[in-house]
């Protein structure tokens, strides 16, 4: 199998991550009020999804990207993030792409996150996402 | 505020549709019972309701990392630093720090979290609440 250019230098490691929510699931935890949504889902997120006839399989596979790039991340929820620093926001074109703050973002930066990559998808019953990082490798930099 | 001890097994055997006898203050959330990052928001979301104890996800990594800088808590590949273990032994008692140091990675702390674990921090965050 090729390996795709730049991805494998010495100074370059990669690490993807993947996640898959039950739509059903997603629906429950957030209309169980206390406005679960808002703390779930950024502002942009909640509009996009909004008057959509699946807006459910829309919110799963944003909640499967956060998680996806959380694993892309090897942190999992245990690092100090609000569920809204990680955004999906969509180009024109319709293509997701992920949007970094607060402590992820801070995270990224520390540890030399190069380029994010992320796809998403939901059939009956089910969203996933896949994320793709790039990070530098920073010991091995430095030896160059 | 609620008896906190019965408002975190009811909030685990109804978000985790478990029978009562299955869950013990000594299974641990994920491996245990299985639950997923989206199950422990289920029991997050009732325990507040319950009791009135807020916890964010981000305060779940506060706690579990209780003021350690990133990093200190563990090293550029995630994996957990002497200083790092030696927190999580007072947030996870259960815990022997010399088997997480240089071993375990960040994103597998979770799957030592056990019920009575979670009883402790709410217990732990009604007190600094005030409630």
């Amino acid at each position: 199998m090729a390996t795709a250019p730049g991805a494998s230098g010495p100074g370059l490691k990669l690490r993807v991550g993947i996640d898959a929510v039950a739509v059903e699931r997603l629906r429950r935890l957030v209309e169980g009020g206390d406005k679960r949504q808002e703390r779930l889902f950024t502002a942009g997120e909640i509009e996009y999804c909004r008057g959509k006839r699946r807006r459910y399989e829309h919110l799963a596979a944003r909640f499967a990207a956060k998680e996806a790039v959380l694993k892309a991340f090897g942190t999992g929820i245990s690092q100090r993030m609000r569920w809204t620093d990680v955004e999906v926001v969509n180009e024109q074109s319709g293509r997701p792409r992920i949007v970094l703050g607060g402590a992820v973002a801070a995270f990224a930066e520390r540890h030399g996150l190069r380029d994010l990559d992320v796809s998403l998808t939901h059939t009956e019953g089910f969203a996933f996402a896949q994320a793709t990082t790039l990070w530098e490798r920073r010991g091995a930099c430095a030896s160059t | 505020m609620a008896d906190v001890d019965s408002s975190v097994k009811e909030a685990v055997v109804e978000a985790l549709a478990l029978d009562d006898d299955e869950v013990t203050p000594e299974s641990t959330l994920m491996d245990d019972l299985g639950a997923e990052s989206i199950d422990l928001l289920d029991i997050l979301f009732r325990i507040e309701k319950s009791t009135g104890v807020k916890i964010e996800a981000s305060d779940l990594g506060d706690y579990m990392q209780g003021g350690i800088p990133d990093d200190e808590f563990s090293d550029d590949d995630q994996v957990i630093s002497a200083k790092g273990a030696e927190q999580l032994h007072k947030v996870m008692p259960q815990t022997n720090p010399s088997d997480l140091e240089g071993k375990l990675n960040a994103d597998e702390v979770m799957t030592l979290f056990t019920v009575q674990n979670l009883v402790d921090m709410v217990k732990t965050r009604g007190d600094g609440a005030g409630g």
